[in-house]
């Protein structure tokens, strides 16, 4: 690889850092929110880098033309500049172009189910109806809460929309991850009684525990009677669970 | 001077190849023209659609997740390799390792508690202590303790088995032992021949500028292994999208079955060892033993990783120090285990 070029990516990988990191929010759909600040001072470094590496190489060829007679110099010989480096053009190019969508039904249907951490003592629910819940709770009260105290309550779930295998019912899913996309896991709960919007829609879910199995066992169903959904923007964090379900932002 | 001669006569040949070709490919241009127009839109349109399914947008989603998440790292590595060979004289290194390699191999290994982060970081900055006289059993010792037992790593692995303190010893202990075998099993039949010649580190030269020799050695080791961490990059997202999560319940009954997929399976996923604790924790369907395995081999030998040793060291010394790692780790991790979990 030419010296040029070595800068010229160094400078588009740096620009294609900040672009996803400082300028906009695309990184969430690739790593968790902790890594912004080393994502940012990763790109400023890699644009320092890149400079320096201009100014020098401005400044080598500066003197080289005084003694060679402003012939074209390649600078030294660069036999051991690495081939392997322009598949970083791949990754460099889709950060500044086509930086591709986060995690979805896709991904979903296939990922293993996030284990939900066990709980033995319940606060009780607050009283308001509908009860916003995120789906690991909603999972966790239907599957561990002895008291029971979901029987009967109205709550108020929001996720985007996996197919179900059933005619009859679909998924409201949310992917949360541990590092990267790489490690998603998901969390599902089977929605019944209304039709299934467009697949990788967010919406908010208004229903009740559907019965089956024994409510406070694990082997009651994470499942839900809808009475109403609505759509709902993506959150910009989206490989979360947690409330609010509508982000403010 | 010579080489200003050669470069003037380059163009004089070309611009006469030029002439002679020139009309015969000229003929065509109706041909071309069309050719032109509607090649590339038609490659665009296809590839386009090919890259928009749902399988290839996970897979292009992974693949930049995998580098997004890894370069933070890969460049604090490259930049301490890049001022340890320009910065750190030799002697700094002989005088704090012990000076029989029987005995540097454990404290290199202990030594890995001191570099935090992801073993993207690891490889580059082995690298450059080698070529700065430590010895190679010991910087390898280094290279596979330093991502798995730091304590970024071993903190998260607390929170990701809560009430499991033993979970946590026994990482560290089975991280620890399989780097002091590694390194050891290196003084033993490791041949030098393995690793690839380096030029480039050749430390601190008389009458050169420090800063531009870290300058050059950073640029150079982070563009070649962030190059070879695409590679392995590529690789891990083919897996992680090719293979159903529903094949692991298969194999979760038997307890030697298990071990042996999980250790398979950290290599293909090429978790950063930050977060394959949480990962390990989601395996609920596995032993306590085979969980362990999962979180020792991750962080020695993986897809990526061993894209970037071959790139660094070359490729007949990873085959074959991946492969014995992932022997050394299991049954490390299955001794320790069972006596800890």
């Amino acid at each position: 690889m030419k010296r040029p070029l070595q800068m010229t990516l160094l400078l588009l990988a740096g620009i294609g850092l900040l672009r996803v990191s400082l300028f906009t929010d695309l990184y969430l759909r690739y790593v968790k929110e902790g890594m912004r600040p080393l994502l940012i001072a990763s790109g400023a470094l890699l644009i320092l880098l890149g400079v320096a590496d201009a100014v020098s190489y401005g400044r080598r060829r500066g003197g080289e033309e005084h003694t060679d007679h402003g012939n074209e110099s390649h600078g030294h010989h660069h036999s051991t500049t690495p081939r392997a480096a322009w598949l970083l053009f791949l990754p460099v190019l889709s950060l500044l172009l086509y930086a591709p969508p986060a995690l979805g039904a896709y991904t979903a249907s296939r990922a293993a189910p996030k284990a939900i951490t066990h709980q033995d003592d319940f606060d009780p629910l607050p009283g308001i109806s509908p009860l916003p819940i995120t789906l690991s709770d909603f999972t966790r009260r239907v599957q561990q809460d002895r008291t029971k105290a979901i029987r009967g309550r109205t709550v108020q779930m929001a996720g985007f929309v996996t197919p179900g295998q059933q005619g009859d019912s679909w998924f409201l899913t949310r992917i949360m991850i541990s590092c990267c996309a790489a490690d998603a896991q998901s969390v599902k709960v089977r929605i019944y009684g209304t039709p299934a919007l467009p697949t990788n829609t967010w919406v908010a879910v208004t229903g009740t525990w559907h019965p089956r199995g024994t409510l406070g066992t694990s082997s009651a169903a994470a499942a839900l009677d809808a009475q109403s959904e609505e759509k709902i923007a993506k959150p910009v964090n989206a490989y979360t669970d947690a409330l609010p379900l509508t982000p403010t932002r | 001077m010579q080489r200003t001669h050669e470069r003037t006569e380059a163009p004089d040949t070309d611009g006469a190849a030029r002439d002679e070709t020139a009309p015969d490919w000229f003929r065509f241009w109706p041909l071309l023209l069309l050719g032109a127009a509607t090649v590339p839109g038609t490659v665009l349109y296809f590839g386009g659609r090919w890259m928009e399914t749902p399988a290839m947008q996970a897979w292009r989603t992974v693949c930049l997740a995998v580098t997004v998440q890894a370069l933070p790292f890969l460049l604090l590595g490259t930049a301490l390799s890049g001022a340890i060979n320009a910065f750190v004289p030799a002697r700094v290194f002989s005088r704090v390792l012990p000076r029989r390699p029987v005995l540097a191999v454990p404290v290199a290994g202990m030594a890995g508690a001191v570099l935090p982060g992801c073993e993207c970081a690891s490889v580059p900055v082995a690298n450059s202590l080698i070529a700065r006289g430590v010895t190679p059993a010991a910087a390898f010792a280094f290279l596979l303790s330093a991502p798995a037992i730091n304590p970024v790593v071993l903190t998260a692995t607390a929170v990701a088995f809560p009430g499991h303190p033993a979970m946590v010893a026994a990482r560290l202990l089975a991280s620890l032992g399989t780097a002091a075998v590694m390194g050891w099993l290196w003084l033993w039949l490791g041949r030098a021949e393995w690793l690839r010649p380096k030029l480039r580190h050749s430390g601190h030269q008389v009458g050169g500028s420090r800063w531009r020799e870290f300058r050059a050695g950073f640029q150079h080791d982070f563009l070649h292994a962030g190059g070879f961490l695409v590679v392995g990059a590529m690789a891990a997202a083919t897996f992680n999208v090719a293979v159903p999560r529903s094949v692991l319940e298969a194999f979760s009954g038997s307890p030697w079955l298990s071990v042996a997929f999980l250790a398979a399976l950290a290599i293909v996923l090429a978790v950063c060892s930050e977060a394959d604790a949480f990962v390990a924790a989601s395996l609920s369907g596995f032993s306590p033993v085979a969980r362990l395995a999962f979180m020792v081999v991750g962080p020695m030998v993986d897809l990526k990783l061993i894209a970037l040793q071959a790139g660094t060291f070359g490729r007949a010394f990873a085959v074959r120090f991946s492969a014995a790692t992932t022997v050394v780790a299991v049954l490390s991790s299955s001794l320790i285990g069972g006596a800890l979990l």
